[in-house]
């Protein structure tokens, strides 16, 4: 609190005394906020440049590593004019899971690589030659069985996001032989891996008996459920009584043991032999009319695992057999060479299956298959002129339907093929196998280029970040600005014209598909050298390591490194990233403690730093009127008082934290260890809705309570708290309590969504709309307190002076609380009250430790955001995105309110932390201290740090799914977290350049300037 | 003992900058000027080392069967007990001299050992232990915890409650059982993951290094 010489009961007066009325003071003002604003546009220029970096970056790794297709959902049907084929009315089909090639045919002992724990045990498919076809078998990486089953059954080459397909289920929706032969009437039974009751699950016959996959350590129960399903459906029943007409067996005996023991084991033969046994036993039950098809998915490298592209992961089995005589015309025999591990053995692709399995089983070929029957089903030439036809048909149907072809050359070449493929059917060959070269190009080959792109690029903005934000003191930036900005926009202009000039003239990479991706990374080259010129100007290399070692050089710093580091190695491994939610909560409870600690114990630290910043503070002296005493009072070593407000606001995070963590909706992975508190069921019980009730007082409450340690709970405060935020938290209650009671009252019949659409609607235009332009108006929370006992003084004083920009700001983040509360679940609003909390703790914390400036006080904010991120009902898959948040604003998807009702939802956490970082400058920031330029570019800097904090996640999770995008979980684990990773870099980037830089930091601190500087 | 006392030299800097370049410069310099008088410190003799636990953590790691932390806790207390006797206390020198075993401090402070449990395992489940179920082990680990750092409790009480000297050795098996966290979430599906066996061998070996350096920190 200061004192003013005279009470005035009016703002504009009391602008006019603070402001002399000289004239040459006021044509400083007036000069000082003009040049502030020059280097606030210039300021958020540069943050923006620096997004465009990250996004380009963020944009090649994407498109090297996540290869996406359109997933059409046309069904394929028959053509009533064309000849119909199919000769068998019942299959059998076997999949025996890592069913490696070299398993199943003779191997020589004395051969090079014969092992007996793996060779010549399963002989039984080579045994029956002459009734069956036995091919090599090749798949399509990646090979997990997940997406080995796609390719199977749809003719396509998954990848891992098939657009346009739903998220919400894991059901395929795009036509597949399953559901071809669903379609056809047939039923099917099946039996094994429950992989196929999530893929199929509407298609199969309620006989079937899915067995749960996860569990690589159990070897037995799968197989054994097959077996036995298969006796009692197959083996022990008369061919007359089976009820059906396709039967799956998929088998995980031999894949376990690969993954547990690796194949060189003995318990290898052991499965082996038992698999051969069961063939034999289902070969002898078939009648004439059964097709039998044993294969395997994909296979196994030498320890046993799968996921990945080399050979013995690719090469797999087929095995076609049947009773009937000369069903089958074998090839000469030098194509089947058994020798050297079937090395030059005749290969097909996995998915030639399903026209295969379509054609003999007399269904249509399913609409977005690329593969091509196998040659040996036809037994005469009239009949592969029918195969081909209908195959070619129905290829060509896809092409014109998909269009996804958009090169030109390849399009020509195509449109050969095409039309010497309706001249002679040999030619139908190559036109498919050209198509599926090119989709496969399109869809299934990671880029090396584009990645090593990304991950340079991001590199590369991760340095600059560094440098810009942290390296060169913010006075100095502060002034480079009016040079680097220039300079950025200058050489992105350079280099895009000397890059497009290159390419046109020379021959461009071909990772570079055409100009927009060259001109994309033009301008990321121009931006780094544009940014890199001024600043090796004046700096050199040695300084900047230098100053990165003095950086780290403090306790608070170098604990700041360890929890970026620590989180940032997570991604090294699937049980880490697994339990992410719990590890970031354990780091935050961390920093709470350490700070309980140093409360509690004051080490010697602190006082050193607190002497010299009071003694640094003292020579400075202030730019405002305020004394040097009063300026500098909280450097002065913590007293007493102060140290228990900070241990009780140490204790506070750490017990919100705690309580955060026990909401949790647990990610598949984490198995027994964790049980769910996030469901349907506990987000609309009784006791949540009341506790949603609760927060309509509570969180104004708690704001006030931490407003009212400055007494800046006056003015605009107890109107945008008091009255504002508790009557939108009430209508938000109103709206979740409607929610619940139509979700859990049974025969309850009043349709109540106008009225939920109507509450939804208000809340989230008055928070982001009304109440932003309200805050653009302004409101202080100060009050001059005029009531003064010692009446002939003449004094006034100000209550929230020492808070006048914190308390303004963080009515802003109370804006986007509201919005963000109304996207998120009653039990996610709760742990969002506990994050209020957090962020205000660590607000009071970094302020009473003076670590304004520290690295510790963004990267508590990051650690929060993720803690809640987990707290608020997500977990960094793709099945927890909360879809339902979509359809709070609209009812059915209309752009921008279902997308920001889904990113309002997932990144809310994300969202007021990167809001909220500015806060960590200006929270008890009295005015008439620091300079206006210097508070922006304190903002700027801390906004930086949270930014490097994402960004060291986003690189580390970049790296590691490179690394591993051969291991078993990539898709499951390793990219979610990925995709997650960038995607919160990007909202974090976003948010950080265009509210708390652009919006709110550089209004909030020329209006105060303007107020109160002398 | 003689303090020593260092000469700081003062340096200085010029500073360009706005942020507290200098200070932080300074903030790492030591001064081992704080000591109270009278001085209270642990002797720098191989006599301070623990021999007994890593033959337990040994005991407890490989021959123990189902990691049993009820029996290594009937052995780690006798053995924490005599080491407090026979090695601990006679290194502590509180105002110039060793002082003698006080067996009335004995009984209290193992009596503090247990209630201090309490606290402990409320700091456990802060951390993120499971809160209902597997309350006992989680009461055992702190159990095992506190025992460990018995010695050091029995030192505060003997010294005039000099909480700030032996403070490290708390500190030291709560960073021990902070590390041995990593293990946890690991899919190794080994009988050693489950809790809390990865805790306190981590207890284990952080109370041996700080009973082994704490004297020269």
């Amino acid at each position: 609190m200061v004192e003013l010489s005279e009470a005035l009961p009016d703002e504009e007066l009391l602008k006019q005394t603070v402001l002399n009325n000289d004239d040459d003071d006021r044509r400083m003002t007036r000069l000082r906020i003009e040049r502030f604003r020059t280097t606030h546009t210039l300021y958020i220029l540069l943050l923006f440049s620096l997004a465009v970096l990250q996004a380009i970056a963020i944009a090649f790794f994407t498109r090297g590593f996540l290869l996406s297709r359109t997933v059409l959902d046309n069904v394929a049907s028959f053509d009533e004019t064309k000849d119909s084929y199919g000769k068998f009315d019942k299959a059998v089909i076997l999949i025996v899971d890592a069913l490696r090639f070299d398993f199943v045919i003779p191997v020589d002992t004395a051969a090079e690589g014969y092992n007996d724990n793996y060779h010549n045990n399963l002989k039984v498919l080579y045994e029956y030659w002459d009734n069956s076809v036995l091919l090599k078998f090749i798949a399509d990486p990646p090979t997990t069985t997940l997406q080995r089953l796609k390719g199977l059954t749809t003719g396509s080459l998954p990848t891992f996001i098939d657009a346009g397909s739903n998220f919400n289920g894991d059901v395929i929706v795009e036509d597949n032989l399953i559901k071809q032969l669903y379609l056809h009437n047939k039923s099917i039974y099946f039996v094994g891996d429950d992989t196929w009751d999530a893929l199929f699950h509407p298609y199969l016959s309620n006989m079937s008996v899915p067995y749960e996959s996860l569990n690589v350590w159990d070897l037995d129960t799968v197989d054994n459920g097959v077996i036995s399903y298969f006796e009692e459906h197959l083996l022990d029943k008369d061919p007359l009584d089976r009820e059906w007409d396709v039967l799956i067996g998929h088998m995980l005996g031999i894949d376990h043991v690969g993954h547990k023991y690796g194949p060189n084991h003995f318990t290898m033969s052991e499965k082996q032999q038992q698999v051969d046994k069961f063939i034999r036993k289902v070969i002898a039950s078939i009648d004439e009319d059964t097709l039998l098809v044993v294969m395997g998915d994909h296979g196994m490298d030498h320890t046993g695992n799968h996921g990945g592209d080399s050979n013995d992961e690719l090469e797999s089995t087929l095995w076609l057999h049947s009773k009937r005589k000369n069903a089958w015309k074998l090839k000469s025999p030098d194509q089947y060479n058994t020798s050297r591990l079937g090395e030059n053995y005749r290969q097909v692709n996995q998915i030639d299956l399903v026209p295969t399995l379509s054609l003999l089983l007399g269904t249509p070929i399913p609409f977005n298959n690329l593969g091509w029957p196998v040659d040996e089903i036809a037994t005469s030439d009239e009949e592969w002129k029918i195969y081909t036809r209908t195959t070619l048909d129905q290829l060509q149907t896809y092409n014109m339907t998909s269009r996804a072809i958009t090169n030109p050359q390849k399009n020509v070449l195509l449109q050969q093929l095409w039309q010497n493929s309706t001249i002679s059917a040999q030619y139908g060959s190559e036109y498919q196998a050209a198509l599926l070269d090119t989709y496969k190009d399109l869809w299934a080959r990671f880029d090396y280029y584009s990645i090593g792109t990304g991950i340079l690029l991001l590199t590369l903005f991760l340095g600059l970040l560094v440098t810009v934000t942290r390296l060169i003191s913010s006075i100095v930036v502060g002034q480079m600005v009016s040079e680097l900005v220039p300079t950025i926009v200058v050489m992105a202009l350079v280099s895009n014209v000397c890059f497009i000039g290159i390419f046109y003239v020379l021959h461009q990479p071909a990772f570079l598909a055409n100009w927009f991706w060259c001109s994309l990374l033009a301008t990321a080259v121009g931006i780094i050298i544009g940014f890199y010129i001024p600043i090796f100007d004046r700096y050199n290399l040695a300084w900047l390591t230098f100053r990165l070692v003095e950086e780290l050089s403090d306790y608070w710093s170098r604990i700041a490194a360890m929890f970026i580091a620590i989180h940032a190695l997570l991604f090294i491994s699937n049980s880490f990233t697994i339990w992410e939610d719990k590890i970031v909560s354990f780091l935050l409870t961390t920093l709470g403690m350490l700070t309980l600690y140093e409360f509690v114990f004051l080490p010697k630290r602190q006082y050193t730093a607190a002497l010299l910043n009071a003694s640094l503070g003292e020579k400075e002296g202030t730019v405002s009127g305020a004394t040097s005493g009063q300026a500098n009072s909280d450097s002065l070593p913590l007293g007493r008082f102060a140290r228990m407000v900070g241990g009780y606001h140490s204790i506070v995070l750490i017990v919100c934290t705690r309580l955060a963590s026990l909401i949790t909706i647990c990610r598949e992975e984490q198995g027994i260890h964790c049980t769910p508190t996030f469901s349907l069921r506990s987000n609309y019980s009784m006791p949540v809705i009341l506790g949603c009730l609760f927060l309509v007082f509570a969180i104004p409450s708690c704001i006030k309570g931490y407003y009212n340690v400055c007494s800046s709970y006056q003015a605009a405060a107890p109107i945008w708290i008091g009255m504002l935020l508790k009557s939108i938290l009430f209508v938000n209650f109103i709206y979740w309590g409607l929610t619940a009671f139509e979700n859990m009252s049974q025969g309850f019949q009043i349709n109540l969504g106008i009225v939920k659409l109507t509450l939804s609607r208000i809340i989230v235009g008055v928070s982001l709309i009304v109440a932003n332009i309200g805050w653009m108006m302004g409101p202080l929370c100060i009050k001059l307190n005029i009531h003064n006992n010692d009446t002939k003084s003449h004094q006034a004083t100000i209550l929230g002076y020492t808070n006048v920009y914190g308390a303004q700001y963080f009515l802003l983040v109370t804006n986007f609380l509201m919005c963000i509360m109304l996207f998120n679940k009653p039990l996610a609003q709760l742990s969002l009250f506990l994050m209020c909390n957090q962020l205000l703790s660590v607000l009071e914390i970094i302020d009473l430790l003076k670590l304004k400036e520290n690295l510790i006080g963004p990267v508590a904010m990051g650690l929060i955001s993720y803690n809640q991120f987990f707290s608020t009902g997500h977990q960094a898959t793709i099945p927890s995105v909360q879809w339902d948040m979509g359809f709070v604003l609209t009812e059915s998807i209309t752009f921008p309110f279902t997308h920001l009702g889904i990113i309002m939802n997932t990144f809310g956490p994300h969202i007021l932390c990167a809001v909220s970082v500015a806060l960590l400058t200006l929270w008890k920031q009295p005015p008439g201290v620091l300079r206006a330029n210097t508070l922006l570019a304190r903002i700027v800097s801390n906004c930086g740090m949270l930014l490097i904090y994402h960004t060291v996640l986003c690189l580390s999770s970049f790296i590691w799914v490179t690394h591993f995008r051969r291991h078993l979980m990539v898709w499951k684990i390793f990219c979610p977290r990925f995709i997650f990773a960038a995607l919160s870099l990007i909202v974090t980037q976003l948010v950080v350049t265009f509210i708390t830089v652009a919006f709110a930091g550089g209004r909030l601190i020329r209006q105060i300037n303007h107020l109160f500087w002398k | 003992m003689v303090v020593k006392k260092r000469q700081t030299v003062k340096k200085k800097f010029v500073s360009f900058s706005d942020d507290d370049v200098l200070s932080r410069a300074n903030r790492s310099t030591k001064s081992n000027t704080h000591y109270d008088s009278p001085p209270v410190y642990v002797r720098r003799t191989p006599l301070t080392i623990p021999i007994h636990l890593p033959v337990l953590c040994y005991w407890f790691a490989k021959c123990s069967k189902d990691y049993d932390i009820v029996r290594a806790l009937w052995y780690l207390a006798p053995s924490q007990l005599l080491y407090l006797v026979l090695q601990f206390n006679r290194c502590t020198v509180y105002g110039n001299k060793i002082i003698k075993t006080n067996h009335s401090l004995l009984l209290v402070s193992a009596g503090t050992t247990f209630l201090l449990t309490i606290p402990c395992m409320l700091f456990i489940i802060l951390f993120g232990a499971p809160i209902s179920e597997l309350l006992k082990k989680t009461w055992l680990l702190s159990l095992h915890c506190c025992v460990l750092a018995y010695p050091a409790i029995y030192s505060v009480y003997n010294s005039d409650f000099k909480v700030g000297y032996f403070k490290k050795y708390f500190i030291s098996i709560a960073i021990g059982c902070w590390i041995s966290c990593v293990v946890i979430p690991l899919d190794w599906d080994r009988p050693w993951q489950a809790w809390p066996t990865p805790i306190v061998i981590g207890g284990y070996i952080g109370a041996f290094f700080g009973y082994t350096f704490g004297s020269f920190l």
